[in-house]
């Protein structure tokens, strides 16, 4: 490596694996289940049962060992029945080891990329709450998801797509290869938005200068009926501000964009530090309590 | 497709002609009222001096390099999101013009207007689809009152070989203003440049060229820049952030409208946001007590 810092971490010795995933929820009279919750390593899918009032469900999409390998894949497929809720989460930031082989810095091996690959249907009246840990690229790693959501036209998500700038307490900021996130929502069929965010270091040290002095970049989607008091209580506190000239960045920021003539909205923010973020972040989608009830919303950003 | 200005081979008079009016700070664009997230960003505190302080001396020096900051993340990022489009968008139309079979008014409006719904989806952000909206349907308000042949003149009809792309236009403007194009800025530049007979690169070139010029424009307006140090930028750091910007994405073109599961490409060029922090801080535009910019 041409910089000298702490050498990265060597990913743990394994094969690369495909796991693939598929999780169908139901509802039946007040309460929902899984007819199908299916998975191959290294993916996981857990489902804790439970007490709650309604057809909602909570399952953990995990990753064995607590991280995913180059050359790793995972294709989850998530189908939320009508009346359903479903509350997608994870246990701990996606760690995304170093890539083997060939690497932006090392163009001339050959490596692989990381992939995830996730197709949710949202049918209708039902509710997606996709509210992971954040993405946290160790330097050099190469990681690439793809996210689809096909919505019922009464269908409604809640997506949070969250990275941050790899392992800070070793003084890692920013040094990963790549990092790809591609999120489409589709209503009725229709192409409502596709985000694509790329961050890459083509030259040592250019995201860094890019995206300094945030350490973590979070994007949220906000779709459908059930989502509007939480868009509106976005919108009330956002039309609050009145920015003043500043003689150096916040800690903190955000922006609210809306969409499909306001009945949704994409909220972008970025911190300093991660835990900024996710407080923030839980507060600011506090309102999802009272559609999930208090309890399931509350394993959320924990 | 290699060399830089991607593209001096074969400039003909017209062509050169061309280049020389688009070039004109003076055309009426609507690009002076747009700052792309610039006046956001030195507001926000970045840049290393703030707005409104009557800025001389070590400010000005501070502000250009705050300029040059923003540019080099900036126009990386605008490249990548639009240079696809433009291209993609004057293919289009160069097929309609040479009267291409299956390329009739309609299925090529029909073709643009795919683009330009691809392009409003991939561009999240209000007060940039504002910005971008507004300087479209200038440009082509710009091709149908500037461009066209004077009235009295009777001569080959408009742009070339017998198609006449002022009814092109017209019919545009009217879905624009109908809802159902967006017209968002890369696709009716696409739409003018090449219904003025400008090659397709060298339209790409032009259009990150003036991007780029406009930026510098709108830094000397929030006097974070001197008018000289403008030009200094434009002539010596700014060309090769477009040059750059040229070499990469040249295979760019194809496949734009390809659905999500091909867009799993490892050596993917396609349209993106590169600069988050970037987008976060042009759609915080609004909020600024006070601003000089639509955006």
């Amino acid at each position: 490596m041409d910089d000298g810092s702490v050498p990265a971490p060597l990913a743990p010795a394994r094969h690369v694996f495909h796991g693939k995933g598929k999780a169908v929820l139901r509802a039946s009279g007040n309460s929902a289940s899984f007819s199908e919750l299916s998975y191959g390593y290294p993916l996981k899918l857990l489902s804790p049962r439970t007490v709650v009032d309604g057809p909602i469900a909570t399952v953990y999409v995990l990753s064995y060992g607590g991280g995913l390998v180059s050359g790793d894949r995972i294709d989850l497929e998530v189908d939320v029945g009508e009346r359903c809720s479903l509350l997608m989460l994870t246990q701990g930031f996606t760690k995304v080891f170093r890539a083997r082989g060939k690497t932006i810095s090392d163009p001339s091996s050959d490596g692989a990329i990381t992939r995830q690959r996730l197709s949710t249907t949202i049918r209708s009246q039902s509710l997606l709450l996709l509210l992971p840990d954040p993405v946290t690229c160790f330097a050099r790693s190469s990681y690439s998801q793809i996210q689809t959501f096909d919505l019922a036209p009464s269908g409604s998500a809640i997506i949070l797509d969250w990275f941050t700038s790899g392992r800070m307490s070793r003084g890692e900021v920013w040094e990963l290869d790549r990092y790809r996130s591609v999120n489409e929502i589709r209503i009725d069929g229709k192409r409502v938005a596709r985000d694509v965010m790329l961050i890459e270091n083509r030259t040592t040290g250019q995201l860094k200068r890019r995206l300094a002095p945030y350490g973590c970049y979070a994007t949220v989607f906000l779709f459908g009926p059930l989502v509007q008091p939480v868009l509106q209580s976005l919108r009330a506190q956002y039309d609050t501000i009145q920015q003043m000239q500043l003689s150096a960045p916040e800690p903190f920021i955000w922006s609210l964009s809306p969409l499909e003539k306001g009945d949704a909205g994409i909220l972008r923010c970025a911190g300093k530090e991660t835990e900024t973020v996710r407080v923030w972040l839980r507060a600011a989608l506090a309102d999802v309590g009272k559609l999930v009830g208090k309890d399931v919303y509350d394993k959320a950003f924990v | 497709m290699a060399a830089p200005i991607s593209t001096n081979r074969g400039l003909d008079d017209t062509e050169a002609y061309i280049l020389l009016i688009l070039a004109d700070s003076n055309l009426p664009t609507g690009a002076f009222v747009a700052s792309a997230g610039l006046e956001s960003f030195f507001k926000h505190g970045f840049g290393g001096v703030g707005l409104g302080g009557g800025a001389g001396g070590v400010a000005v020096k501070q502000g250009a390099d705050g300029t040059m900051v923003f540019l080099r993340s900036g126009i990386a990022s605008y490249a990548r999101s639009a240079s696809a489009f433009v291209r993609d968008a004057h293919a289009i139309v160069a097929a309609y013009m040479h009267g291409e079979e299956g390329m009739g008014l309609e299925e090529t409006l029909a073709k643009l207007g795919q683009l330009d719904a691809l392009y409003e989806a991939m561009t999240l952000n209000h007060v940039a689809r504002r910005a971008s909206t507004t300087q479209g349907i200038a440009l082509l308000t710009l091709y149908s009152k500037g461009f066209t042949k004077p009235p009295g003149s009777f001569d080959v009809p408009n742009g070339t070989e017998g198609v006449d792309m002022e009814d092109f236009v017209v019919e545009m403007k009217l879905r624009i203003r109908r809802g159902r194009l967006s017209g968002h800025l890369p696709v009716c530049w696409a739409v003018m440049t090449a219904a003025l007979g400008l090659q397709a690169e060298r339209s790409v070139w032009l259009h990150l060229f003036l991007h780029a010029r406009a930026l510098l424009s709108a830094s000397v307006r929030l006097n974070t820049l001197g008018p000289y140090a403008a030009q200094q930028l434009l002539l010596h750091s700014v060309r090769p952030l477009v040059d750059n910007e040229m070499e990469r994405p040249s295979t760019l073109h194809s496949g734009l409208l390809d659905e999500v599961d091909n867009l799993e490409d490892d050596d993917d060029v396609r349209p993106a946001n590169t600069w988050p922090l970037g987008e976060i801080l042009a759609a915080r535009h609004d909020l600024q007590h006070s601003r000089i910019f639509n955006s």
